[in-house]
């Protein structure tokens, strides 16, 4: 993709004015994103992205030009423009460039750049079809499928000279459900770092439209969620978007460095109750956000964050570590060449625990089951968070009682990791888009079923 | 001829010989430039410049569609080729049009800027007087979170070989904005706020006067509590009201309408507001950051009332919804990207703003809540049943007055609902660096979820 040459002409050039650190992000992606809805493929848009991006750091200030151009006189210029914006630094001598690859644990087997799209169409109508089927009161369907092959170059005056191929493939089925007067909606959303194999056998298109309708139709049916605060048992999967929100994000050195997150200097001090262990895990092979190497060229890792309630790690990109004097942990990651990197997620997630799923509702008196979640937010400076129940029940003495729509749960992070009082025994993972400071990101939420003694629940 | 003319041109050509007709070319350039301050440094700089040209074109009367941020010869070969298997696939009820355009366009005047003039020095300067005018308000004032400039500006040409070849400024005059957010300690209590403000003119952003209102705010929300949980009167200030149009405007799309992800289908002519409401799409706007003389399609832009005095007029269209509703496009067509199907958005969309100041509104409320930030709306807020649960913050309101900080609520409601239930619509119009704008609304009453049950 790069001359080393060019490349180490164009690192050069970056730190003549005195910077003490210098990167260039180079990557091509092609993507194909198919449309169907009302039951025709509306539409298909073929993707090619195509750009640079060149850091330079004078001590911990970051300059960061980006372009499309990335000829050699493209790159040049832009190191120009980087280097002006420092006018006395301490400089650096770059290293000789030593290539190496990353362990590939993430095997594409059938690159969506060799698959017709037609094919990549028939799983949507598959999934059409289910959902439509399972009730007449579903009255649209919309199914979206999205792939990225993203090549990437990174090289730095450290040394560092690497390139990798990111694979990334994922199917979305949005229903609603209507009785003229009143719509409500249901969605599924899996994918994977896999190539076009993502449908042998991982994902079914049939049961994610038919889920997607299910949850529609049955929240068509629902009442308004009461609101209050109650106790909340919150399943797995998606639910795990609430230690995303309440706690991960926190645990980013994006607000950590600055003293701007609730969990500032709390290493190895109580955050959550015993119960809870949480993992930000970017190695699990061919997950959504699994990575061989970060947008910063350094292998990707397994942090464990919290151990029985104590935290142990913060997630830490290179301009993160030099504010806060520690090392990096493979975290760092971007949308495109467009963002400079920051610390962000990967595949995170509460482990698994002891307790017995049917017991936690049966004792938790009256509150929500919360089996669905949509996305969320976070102000890491508060700790407040929101995110929304897209399928919740509602739950009386134990008992699961009617289903329940328009919730929201809110509360602050620190507070709320201490009052999960039962953490269950089986974690599954789901995927969704994390929007931050350095973009949209896959990133994969996890949790086994939880409950949380009381959150404020927000209905009417 | 320019490269990027010369680029365009053997596309087309390529195109044609490739049997794609009518074809369309979509291109965007654009620059950027973006610093902040944190704490008395500059800790962040960035210079950009992006390019990004999409096809779409018709084989058989079936639309296909590609884009690329590469400009070499096996870009070309990429396009042509996916814009075809592309279009063998489209299924398509109606097809998107290539339009061969209309006989004149609205004039707009382009508002002067100073991007240009303005050297990097000064707008660095610009930011570090902010936080410091900031710091100065009260020693409540903990940290900065960041203080920012940004500016931009563009270019998008649309050429297709029907004929049309047009050329408009994104967004016209280009655009600064600068801003800073904050954090406020007290005792226990952390209050987070911030204040930001676009124009053209850097010049014209006042350091001074946004690091003071941030800083105000910001110390104003220290102490913060719930209120307990029922239903209460409320107001929504303009920075809150505005994200909730913004978030609910796809229900005015008459592409969601025929989709059925609108309930405002076929609904043109009826009552779907309060006498007080009127909701304007207007791109001819003077000095509106969305506004143009044509639109994605090339059509005409023109100013419209989507509600007028409570009553629906008219949904936003584009070409395609047009013809299958048998109206005339509202020259509201927009692109997803350079390279994605054509759709429906607003231009300039905004409440028409009524005669009542913010303070006038709540006075008239006497007692309630006045909202001024609403969080998690891209997913508390759900544009397909209009059902929103959504955190809060804001300030209790006695006899009229703000009696105290109010924080870690939800307000829940429906947005279909909450236009007939509109009150007051305020004078306070804002629009803030973009094409949605709002005064404060009085929204009569909404459910609260706080302490207790």
């Amino acid at each position: 993709m790069l001359d080393r040459n060019v490349a180490a002409d164009v690192l050069a050039r970056a730190i003549q004015t005195g910077g003490d650190f210098a990167e260039i992000f180079l990557e091509d992606r092609r993507g194909q994103g198919l449309t169907l809805r009302s039951g025709r493929m509306e539409s298909v848009r073929t993707n090619r992205s195509h750009g640079a991006g060149i850091r330079v750091f004078d001590g911990t200030r970051a300059i960061y030009v980006y372009t499309n151009d990335t000829s050699p006189e493209g790159l040049m210029h832009c190191a120009a423009q980087a280097a002006a914006a420092i006018l006395e630094g301490a400089g650096c001598k770059p290293v000789g460039f030593s290539h190496w690859s990353a362990a590939r644990p993430q095997e594409i087997r059938l690159f969506p750049t060799d698959v017709k799209a037609a094919r990549k169409a028939e799983k949507l109508r598959a999934a059409d079809a289910a959902a439509r089927a399972v009730s007449p009161e579903i009255v649209q369907v919309s199914c979206s499928y999205a792939d990225s092959v993203q090549d990437v170059l990174i090289c730095n005056t450290e040394g560092v000279f690497v390139t990798d191929t990111r694979v990334r493939s994922r199917l979305r089925v949005a229903a609603v459900a209507s009785d003229g007067h009143e719509n409500q909606t249901g969605s599924e959303g899996p994918g994977a770092s896999m190539g076009f194999e993502l449908f042998d056998g991982r994902v079914d298109p049939e049961a994610c439209g038919r889920n997607a309708a299910e949850m529609a139709r049955t929240m068509l049916h629902a009442e308004n969620c009461p609101a209050g605060v109650y106790p909340v048992v919150i399943d797995g999967g998606f639910g795990g978007v609430i230690f995303h929100e309440a706690c991960g994000h926190s645990l980013e050195a994006t607000s950590v460095a600055y003293g701007l997150s609730e969990f500032t200097g709390k290493l190895g001090q109580q955050i959550a109750a015993p119960c809870v262990s949480a993992v930000d895990d970017g190695t699990i092979p061919n997950e959504w956000g699994s990575l061989h190497i970060d947008d910063e060229g350094m292998p990707t890792s397994r942090l464990v964050l919290i151990d029985k309630g104590i935290l142990t790690n913060y997630m830490i990109d290179k301009l993160g570590g030099r504010r806060m004097n520690m090392a990096p942990t493979g975290s760092g990651r971007r949308e495109s060449y467009e963002w400079a990197p920051t610390s962000r997620m990967r595949n995170t997630f509460i482990c698994a625990g002891q307790d017995d799923e049917n017991e936690m509702i049966a004792t938790m008196g009256t509150g929500l089951y919360a089996k669905s979640m949509g996305g969320g937010s976070v102000n890491p400076a508060t700790g407040e968070f929101n995110f929304a129940v897209s399928e919740g029940y509602w739950v009386e003495d134990g008992k699961i009682v009617r289903p329940v729509r328009g919730a929201s749960l809110i509360g602050k992070g620190g507070e709320v990791l201490m009052r999960i009082d039962r953490v269950g025994r089986n974690m599954t993972m789901a995927q969704g888009m994390c929007g931050s400071a350095s973009g949209s990101i896959p990133t994969n939420v996890g949790q086994p079923m939880i409950r949380v003694s009381s959150l404020t629940v927000g209905g009417k | 001829m320019s490269r990027m003319d010369e680029f365009i041109a053997k596309l087309l050509a390529a195109a044609e010989e490739a049997g794609i007709e009518p074809a369309e070319v979509c291109y965007a350039e654009s620059e950027s430039f973006s610093a902040q301050a944190m704490e008395g440094r500059i800790d962040r700089y960035e210079v950009s410049a992006s390019r990004k040209l999409g096809l779409r074109g018709a084989v058989d009367g079936k639309m296909g569609y590609a884009s690329t941020e590469a400009f070499d010869d096996s870009a070309i070969e990429m396009l042509v080729g996916a814009v075809r298997e592309s279009a063998v696939l489209s299924e398509a009820e109606e097809q998107d049009e290539i339009f061969a355009g209309d006989a004149s366009y609205p004039e707009l005047t382009s508002p002067e800027n100073d991007i240009d003039e303005v050297t990097a020095e000064e707008k660095l300067a610009l930011i570090l007087e902010m936080e410091k005018a900031a710091k100065a308000v009260d020693p409540r004032i903990d940290k900065s979170r960041g203080a920012y400039i940004a500016t931009g500006r563009g270019r998008e040409q649309i050429v297709n070989s029907r004929g049309l070849n047009l050329k408009r400024e994104t967004p016209m005059g280009g655009m600064a904005s600068a801003g800073i957010f904050l954090v406020g300690k007290d005792g226990d209590s952390t209050a987070t706020g911030g204040k930001f403000k676009a124009g053209r003119k850097v010049r014209e952003l006042d350091p001074r006067i946004i690091g003071e209102e941030a800083a105000e705010e910001t110390v104003s929300r220290l102490g913060g509590s719930p209120v307990s949980s029922g239903v209460y009167r409320a107001v929504i200030r303009r920075d809150a009201m505005r994200p909730i149009l913004g978030t609910f405007c796809g229900v005015f799309s008459a592409e969601n309408a025929q989709q059925k992800l609108s309930l405002l289908a076929g609904r043109e002519g009826e009552k779907i507001a309060a006498d007080c409401v009127t909701l304007m799409d207007d791109p001819l706007l003077p000095d509106g950051f969305a506004s143009t003389s044509f639109d994605a399609e090339g059509s005409a832009s023109r100013t419209k009332k989507i509600i007028d005095g409570g009553v629906l007029t008219t949904l936003l269209h584009n070409r395609k919804t047009a013809k299958k509703q048998g109206v005339e496009t509202t020259g509201n067509a927009s692109r997803s990207g350079v390279g994605g199907p054509i759709q429906v958005s607003p231009t300039n969309f905004f409440f028409r703003p009524g005669e009542h100041d913010l303070d006038t509104l709540l006075s008239d409320m006497d007692d309630g809540l006045l909202i001024t930030e609403l969080g998690g709306l891209h997913a508390g807020a759900n544009p397909v049943s209009g059902d929103f649960s959504l955190i809060a913050k804001g300030y209790l309101v006695v006899n009229g007055q703000r009696a105290r900080p109010v924080e870690q609520i939800t307000i829940a409601g429906n947005f279909y609902q909450m236009l007939k239930e509109i009150k007051a619509v305020g004078s306070d119009l804002e629009f803030l660096g973009g094409g949605i704008g709002s005064p404060s609304v009085d929204v009569g009453s909404l459910s609260v979820s706080g302490s207790g049950r």
